[in-house]
């Protein structure tokens, strides 16, 4: 990987931008409300999303490198940088973890979907400044660093300040590896139902509920749309 | 260009809609239904998370759609998805859990039975509970209401026992009868509208266990959707346009009455339809906004608004819940009913719906409903993680996802009185649009405190039942919440018109054929879910209206 350009301000920085009032970063709101299951939106609308960023071009944040991808969202570089984030969400031990329930692949395929539009132009910078910041800390980059060293950069973006942009990039880190994790396995993630098994949710598949063949959560989401049956 | 007018126009088709819809459709007048969000199937109901309750399946996205909310007339406005209901035909009823209780009568005349409380705008009813009461019973009916009317000291006059036998229930629900027992508290079955029994060509439960957040696959559930609308369509004379987002309310200017509802198609074209009777429906909040949006030169402060009160006194749910763990590997030995698997507690205490007297500082109290957490992981993992410095991730993460395996969660949640104070209103903000260009709904809080000392001690009777049950954990989640899905207050009924929106008819006392039948007529919140009463009220809406129709008025 080239060469990071030096950094303008000493540690600790903020170089992702803060939250003014833009509920597609909190994800984490749960008020004290009473539908027990949660409607909790996340992620970003499509309204002011300009075409031309909307495809399958991978986002490079300016980062000097190439634009060799075999995803959807990610560069090769950032999907490797997500991926070994959202192992350290949830990391392989007795149990299964992230990378074996194909959480990389949940991220990289949900935020292609139009309901993520904002989400994506604020979650894919955000790798890259997690990279940059292992670099900065370790001379090494997130995805090779250890174990201990991710889960101390990890842990700088969570505890930074409510509303900077680290802390909205941690959140939006830990709920998409949940959801990845968690959700309906026609997603991408949750492979094997890997997910569910680990937190005894067998609920979907042993009544009429299981969603009927043919049925994929992704082609759902997107025939959603923004609702006004035009398009955005 | 106008289209042809029909009879009745309706904007919304959930609780308060679909019930004025099928008694106009039968009565034989022309319905248009304008539904602002799609027409769902019942094999578009699929349990999946993601869809159902993270993404704009129900409701809409904060930045497309938001409302505005602030806790209080001194603090700053925030964006939220807040006090929204499913945006769909059949609206709120399709993703509700379906507690059906009735109001009692002492909530139709409040102020008369306990005096007036300072800081508090509470009015009685200009209808009392006798005159509801048939229509509770035809409401109950209609949506197939399944439970068991047991007598008990708190128990509201009625007639008949629900239509449907209740759902078969978990062990743990005679362990909590027990329990109450011992405590000298009167547990009693939470009535469903969920069929229990093949009912009126729907299906019956399958104990699914994903009601709440989800429509139901089956029909079971009582949604306006499964119950009303499909025999609203049958009479020919009710037509459902979904995907429809109403603008304004017209009036015309000579008469001053309501003339039509102007709205966005499902293409975003602008289309009028013009009607003789114009009824409003899209929850509190909504229809407020709707009316504050519909300015004129005799409405200049939006319709039926010349004396102000559209939006004020804003009613939600008082909210507050605690939630019981038990760990399954340690208690199951002493605690046999723990692994057994069904869905359904149905358990409600209302010992404290109304205290005699003020020594806990408050008279008017409110329920408390009992059952298992919701089922959804994501949800439950998310609150696990949280963020900032007690967030965790890693092992420490897994270990929690692990303990939840083998965790039963047994929480109450409480449904109290919401008094209406002057700061807790609904207004327009021209300054914040929504994707169609159409200024949203602005909602302030600012709760009376003694809503905060009833939840309180509500929630602490509930931690009494669960504590005695032994549970592992006992884990307060709040006593200062509010439902924001349950909603009324915005457009309050009233014999006089310089102090209520709309007459007993629920017809606009400035508007002689306007009407407004969700939750915002009521001038007291009662101290339940309210979606049964909508409904009922609603159907005794239309009663009046289709005789003062067959005689020509409005």
């Amino acid at each position: 990987m080239a060469r990071q350009p030096p950094d303008a301000t000493p540690e600790p920085s903020s170089e992702l931008p803060p939250d003014a009032d833009d509920p597609s970063r909190r994800v984490f709101v749960q008020r004290l409300t009473f539908m027990g299951g949660g409607v909790v939106l996340l992620g970003g609308g499509c309204k002011e999303a300009p075409k031309a960023d909307a495809g399958a071009a991978p986002v490079t944040a300016n980062r000097p490198q190439a634009l060799t991808t075999s995803h959807l969202t990610f560069t090769n570089e950032d999907f490797a940088v997500m991926a070994a984030a959202c192992e350290r969400v949830l990391p392989k031990d007795e149990d299964p973890g992230a990378l074996d329930a194909n959480v990389p692949e949940y991220v990289d395929r949900i935020l292609q979907t139009p309901q993520l539009e904002n989400m994506k132009r604020n979650f894919v910078p955000g790798v890259a400044a997690l990279d940059r910041r292992c670099q900065r800390m370790f001379k090494v980059g997130f995805a090779q660093a250890t174990a201990e060293q991710q889960d101390e950069v990890l842990t700088i973006f969570k505890n930074s300040p409510e509303t900077s942009g680290e802390a909205r990039w941690y959140e939006m880190l830990v709920v998409l590896t949940l959801e990845g994790f968690l959700g309906d396995p026609t997603y991408g993630g949750n492979k094997g139902r890997v997910g569910w098994q680990l937190v005894g949710f067998t609920l979907v598949g042993d009544k009429t509920a299981d969603p009927s063949k043919g049925y994929d959560g992704s082609k759902a989401l997107m025939g959603l749309r923004c609702g006004t049956g035009k398009g955005c | 260009m106008p289209m042809d007018a029909v009879d009745v126009v309706i904007v919304g088709s959930g609780a308060g809609g679909a019930p004025m819809a099928l008694e106009l459709g039968k009565a034989g007048f022309k319905v248009v239904v304008l539904e602002k969000g799609p027409w769902y199937k019942q094999d578009e109901f699929v349990h999946d998370e993601i869809l159902n309750s993270r993404r704009n399946f129900f409701m809409p996205l904060p930045w497309d759609e938001p409302h505005l909310w602030r806790a209080g007339p001194d603090k700053p406005f925030s964006r939220t998805n807040e006090a929204w209901t499913a945006n769909c035909v059949g609206g709120g009823t399709v993703h509700m859990s379906g507690f059906f209780y009735r109001l009692k009568p002492i909530d139709f005349r409040l102020k008369s039975e306990l005096g007036a409380i300072k800081g508090a705008n509470i009015a009685d009813w200009p209808i009392s509970y006798d005159e509801l009461e048939p229509f509770y019973e035809r409401a109950e009916e209609e949506l197939g209401v399944s439970g068991n009317a047991v007598p008990h000291p708190f128990l509201e006059p009625r007639k008949k026992n629900y239509p449907l036998p209740p759902l078969a229930e978990h062990p743990v629900s005679l362990e909590i009868d027990k329990v109450c027992k011992s405590l000298g508290f009167h547990s009693i079955p939470t009535a469903r509208a969920i069929a229990t029994t093949p009912y009126k060509g729907r299906g019956t439960c399958v104990y699914c266990t994903l009601c709440g957040s989800y429509g139901c696959e089956t029909g079971a559930k009582g949604s306006t959707l499964a119950a009303l609308i499909p025999q609203a369509v049958a009479t020919g004379n009710v037509e459902v346009r979904p995907r429809c987002m109403a603008v304004e309310v017209t009036v015309d200017e000579k008469s001053g009455n309501a003339k039509s509802v102007v709205y966005l198609d499902p293409e975003g074209v602008r289309q009028e339809q013009p009607a003789k009777v114009i009824v409003v429906s899209a929850t509190a909040v909504e229809s407020a906004r709707l009316l504050l949006n519909s300015q004129s030169k005799r409405f200049p402060k939006g319709l039926a608004n010349n004396n102000g009160l559209v939006g004020k006194n804003l009613l939600f749910s008082s909210f507050g819940q605690s939630k019981a763990t038990f760990r399954v590997s340690k208690q199951k030995g002493t605690h046999p009913w723990l692994e057994a698997v069904a869905p359904f507690v149905n358990r409600s205490l209302q010992d404290f719906y109304v205290m005699p007297d003020e020594r806990f500082g408050f008279r008017k109290g409110g329920t408390l409903g009992f059952m298992w957490a919701h089922p959804n992981p994501i949800f439950a993992a998310v609150g696990m993680a949280r963020k900032g410095e007690p967030g965790i991730f890693g092992k420490a993460l897994k270990d929690k996802l692990r303990e939840y395996r083998d965790s039963r969660i047994l929480e109450f949640e409480i449904y109290g009185e919401f008094l209406p104070t002057d700061d807790t209103t609904v207004a327009v903000d021209s300054n914040v649009k929504d994707k169609y260009g159409l200024p949203v709904a602005a909602i302030t809080i600012k709760r009376h405190p003694l809503d905060l000392v009833m939840t309180r001690f509500l929630v602490e009777r509930g931690e009494e039942v669960l504590a005695a049950m032994k549970p592992d954990r006992l884990d307060r989640v709040g006593t200062a919440g509010e439902t924001a899905i349950l909603q009324g207050g915005t457009c309050r009924f009233g014999k006089d018109e310089l102090t209520s929106v709309l007459n007993k008819d629920c017809r606009a006392h400035q508007v002689k054929n306007l009407y407004v039948v969700d939750g915002s007529f009521m001038p007291t919140s009662g101290a339940v879910p309210i979606t049964l009463t909508i409904v009922a009220n609603s159907f005794r809406v239309a009663k009046g209206l289709v005789e003062r129709m067959k005689k020509g008025g409005t």
